[in-house]
């Protein structure tokens, strides 16, 4: 089988293992490359992308298996949360491997295994000592190909995506998570959570034809990653990725994802909970999607930890000095579309709801007039750096670090990128994106508190 | 006074001894990492909080890991360790108290300097003391007793099983306690239990030559103090078994079950006791025996676990936290949120496997699996740095040195036998502690005191084993007599 080989980066690699690391620390997040890992990507015919990143962590290594399957992808009506049900029926066997046997080949390998799902993708991930490799991804690959289920085993999986459902449904968080996203999207997919409406959740156990389907769409080799990282070399990884996710079929499957119209108005919406909570406000506003080129994401990440961050002059006011709120949060993930830029907050009292719903209103509309510091930016910019540089302290922790990217652009290259573009922001940059993205016609309000009164 | 020091070099294997209970001590791992991790423990913890007190512990370290110090105001520490992406993150457990913190080693001294004078050199501002004696009253009566029906059980299991006992009482204290609490409380015991005799400093990383020596004469500051370090009996509780209800209005019913074990790391039983539990429910696998019957055969839940360590927050995280090290443990079961109407059948269900357990043990191949998983899985739980420095810190509590190698040493010296004689001896018990949290009790009332059977139906076929056992699982008696099932309102939890 031939291998296109688009990129090798073997310079690093030379170095001693104790240089490489001293390397990287003398100044080099700071000023240099933010992923210090030399890498190598290779696509497999089939269209499979195969990014290997040797480390100098001994002994273990991570494989993530990055799809390109999320709840965004999920377009037809009733059909919610499949993507996240596909991350659980993965484990419910394979031709080659009943459920039993992959436990039983995991289990001897000492093996950490499991999954995740958001919007965008789908995540499965094993770490495990490097002499599994070749046993661990000959599994990996059978499910992703051959993956075998009965319609019993279906329906009691889809139990458990109901008791996940039911586990997470203690928490107002979730609720008024809902309520966000089908207040603000009126057509795109990410109108829904992940999870699914619960309606559509508690009527899996019918769809068994429909899982079938969806797995025949997503689950190919154009939509998948696989990332290998730790003690392993490019070759191994190659040969073994090749020999077992070679022969598999490209599909034909590109779904139509409803484009979200422009919104024109200020949307609200109000969750009544039916126990004790302190009351929660959610102010969100259309936001761009990701982005290493155009600047308008990349300003409003930078805004969003100096608007909203823990050394903004709303925490100060709002948490340590009026006390009144105890949770103030910023969420502006990156997708492929464009999401949302919601500020949280957790109140403490419900009279004070009306006035942090006006300071966190005042907050947006402030930095679409004024300019950001530039000792804060600057001082931003090296926090994003720092924050990004420490989260790699084990080979699954780059891994981890690494899928969100891979999911978007599919090279850990889209990390310099990115970093280099925040280098090249300016406050006026930020100002000028605030004002385009922070206007009324563009935000959903949502609050939630207790029926019951807090106690 | 130069402290006594721990060397545990990066990939060594040995933890070179000094005896647990020395004068203030250090545990260092050097290596050639960017990255300078931070794990400053101080032998005392909620255990140590005054009567009337409860909390104290939990609100010190808060105020210094979440306050100003008294040369800068909290927010002027925010603002200092914004550029560097860093923070002090705090945790108290029973016995252990652990500040802990990771900066790139291009920081570190301006790092270090900010810990070093919050931990040394507190603020302890009336306004800081307000904020955070706040978040702790709020993250008992909402963070927990409303939004988190799991971690909600499992907690108020410890409170069950140590009513009474230095342990009673949540981490972060009880609503009335804190209520209580002044800012000259916490003074006083900063003052008492933030001493060298209850100190150890944990270090890892690529610091330089001479570092740990400066942080060891910057700690000489705090006074000589004595000893935190006494003896916890086991809980006295009366022969029994119990269910204790936590009503609360819920879509769910969450289920945790357990009592106390004399089994700790440092136990002669403990690797014995540790296949058996990982074999029944491992930690957030697939691969636990519960877990297969629970949710993989029937699809009850989400899964299905069991614990010989106390393991909080076990529903965000799939390794445990170190520096939770305790003299007293118990064997804990967690059944994940199951539908109201299949509630009693899964506390049968859970019961009857463990009965199981206790009564057939490990077949020789589970055996074998499991311990050969437990070899290889302490890779995966020491994989950082700050992981790896943990367990070493619970490793001197214990007396046991380097984890992976005690669990390489222990574990090819096991027989099943060893590991079902254990089950025998530490797992039998007729003081099972039941707690469920859930909108009406009655199911589980009339469970026990009618024997009512609690017939499941599931929504596909289920093979002749399954349905064989299910019909002894509905009828499986509750042995809990009907006056030990108590009815707890949510608001008198943590009250």
């Amino acid at each position: 089988m031939s291998v296109r080989r688009l990129l090798i980066v073997a310079a690093i690699l030379l170095l001693a293992v104790a240089g490489f690391y001293r390397s990287w620390a003398a100044g080099a997040v700071a000023s240099g490359k933010l992923f210090p890992y030399a890498y190598s990507i290779d696509d497999l015919p089939n269209g499979l992308r195969l990014v290997t990143v040797p480390t100098d962590y001994p002994n273990m290594v991570a494989l993530y298996t990055v799809v390109r399957a999320g709840s965004r992808d999920e377009v037809e009506a009733g059909k919610s949360g499949y993507a996240h049900l596909f991350e659980h029926l993965m484990f419910r066997g394979s031709e080659n491997y009943t459920p039993e046997q992959r436990d039983a080949l995991l289990k001897r390998a000492g093996a950490d295994s499991n999954a995740s799902t958001n919007q965008d993708r789908t995540t499965y991930y094993v770490v495990f000592s490097k002499e599994d490799l070749e046993d661990v991804l000959k599994a990996e690959a059978d499910r992703f190909q051959r993956l075998k289920y009965t319609e019993p085993a279906y329906k009691t999986e889809s139990l458990a995506v109901l008791g996940e459902y039911n586990k997470n449904s203690s928490a107002p968080t979730q609720r008024l998570d809902e309520a966000l996203y089908e207040t603000a999207f009126t057509r795109h997919t990410y109108a829904h959570t992940t999870m699914g409406y619960l309606k559509d959740v508690q009527d899996m156990p019918n769809q068994y034809a429909y899982s079938l389907d969806f797995y025949k769409r997503f689950y190919r080799p154009e939509y998948v990653t696989v990332v290998i990282v730790g003690d392993v070399t490019r070759d191994r990884a190659l040969e073994l990725t090749t020999k077992y996710f070679g022969g598999w079929a490209r599909g034909n499957y590109v779904p139509s994802i409803p484009a979200e119209p422009p919104q024109t108005e200020a949307r609200t919406a109000h969750v009544d909970w039916p126990s004790p909570t302190l009351p929660w406000l959610a102010v969100a506003f259309k936001g761009p999607a990701y982005s290493d080129e155009v600047k308008d994401k990349a300003a409003l990440d930078l805004l969003s930890e100096i608007a909203f961050g823990r050394n903004s002059d709303l925490y100060r006011r709002l948490v340590l000095e009026q006390q009144r709120v105890d949770q103030l949060n910023v969420d502006f993930g990156n997708h492929p579309d464009p999401e949302l830029f919601t500020a949280f907050a957790r109140i403490k009292k419900q009279e004070d709801v009306e006035d942090v719903r006006e300071q966190v209103l005042e907050t947006f509309a402030r930095f679409t007039r004024e300019q950001v510091d530039q000792s804060k930016l600057d001082a931003t910019r090296s926090r994003m750096r720092y924050g990004f540089a420490l989260r790699m302290n084990s080979s699954p922790a780059i891994a981890a670090a690494l899928a969100p990217y891979i999911l978007l652009r599919r090279t850990p290259d889209t990390i310099d990128k990115l970093f280099a573009l925040y280098q090249q922001i300016t406050s006026q940059d930020i100002q000028m994106t605030a004002a385009k993205y922070f206007t009324e016609s563009h935000r959903t309000i949502v609050t939630l508190d207790s029926k019951t009164g807090t106690k | 006074m130069m402290a006594r020091r721990i060397v545990l070099a990066l990939l060594t294997t040995t933890l070179l001894a000094t005896p647990p209970g020395a004068q203030s001590a250090s545990v260092v791992q050097p290596g050639t990492s960017p990255l300078v991790v931070f794990r400053i423990v101080f032998m005392t913890g909620a255990a140590f909080d005054p009567p009337g007190k409860e909390g104290l512990a939990s609100l010190t370290a808060a105020m210094l890991a979440e306050g100003g110090s008294r040369s800068m105001t909290y927010q002027q520490i925010v603002d200092a360790m914004y550029p560097i992406a860093t923070a002090v993150n705090w945790q108290v457990d029973k016995e252990m108290t652990v500040f802990t913190g990771t900066t790139h080693i291009e920081n570190l001294d301006k790092y270090y300097g900010l810990l070093r004078d919050m931990v040394l050199d507190p603020g302890f501002r009336q306004e800081d003391f307000t904020r955070l004696r706040d978040d702790a009253l709020n993250f008992l009566k909402i963070s927990l007793r409303e939004s988190n029906d799991e971690e909600l059980g499992k907690e108020y299991l410890y409170d069950v099983i140590y009513a009474g006992h230095p342990y009673g009482h949540h981490n972060r204290g009880t609503v009335g306690s804190l209520q209580q609490l002044t800012l000259e409380d916490v003074r006083a015991f900063y003052r008492t239990h933030y001493t060298r005799v209850n100190l150890v400093l944990g270090l890892g990383g690529g610091y330089p030559k001479g570092f740990e020596q400066n942080v060891e004469r910057d700690f000489e500051k705090l006074p000589a103090g004595t000893s935190d370090k006494r003896r916890f009996d086991a809980p006295k509780l009366a022969a029994g078994n119990r269910i204790a209800i936590v009503t609360r209005d819920t879509r769910s019913t969450a289920i945790s079950l357990g009592f106390p074990i004399d089994v700790t790391r440092a136990s002669p039983d403990w690797a014995a006791l540790a296949v058996a539990t990982s074999y029944f429910g491992q930690h957030r696998s697939s691969n636990g025996y519960l877990y297969g019957r629970l949710r993989e055969a029937r699809g009850l839940n989400y899964g299905d676990y069991a614990y010989i360590e106390y393991f909080p927050r076990g529903m965000f995280q799939f390794t445990p936290d170190p520096n939770l090290a305790r003299q007293q443990q118990i064997f804990q079961i967690w059944i994940r949120p199951v539908e109201v109407d299949t509630g009693v059948f899964t506390l049968r269900a859970a019961l009857y496997e463990y009965d199981k357990l206790v009564h057939t043990g490990l077949s020789r191949e589970a055996f074998e699996a499991t311990r050969q998983f437990l070899t290889k899985y302490s890779n995966v739980l020491t994989q950082t740095q700050s992981a790896r420095l943990g367990y070493a810190l619970d490793s001197r509590y214990y007396g046991i040195g380097d984890y992976n190698t005690y669990l390489r040493e222990a574990l090819p010296k096991l027989t099943v036998e060893d590991v079902n004689r254990a089950i025998q001896r530490h797992l039998t018990t007729d003081r099972m502690q039941i707690v469920i949290v859930t909108k009406d009790p009655r199911p589980f009332q009339d469970a026990v005191a009618k024997n009512t059977p609690s017939p499941i139906v599931y929504n596909s076929p289920k093979g002749k084993e399954i349905m064989d056992e299910d019909a002894l699982i509905q009828r499986y008696r509750i042995n809990v007599k009907p006056a030990e099932v108590t009815v707890v309102p949510v608001e008198r939890v943590f009250e």
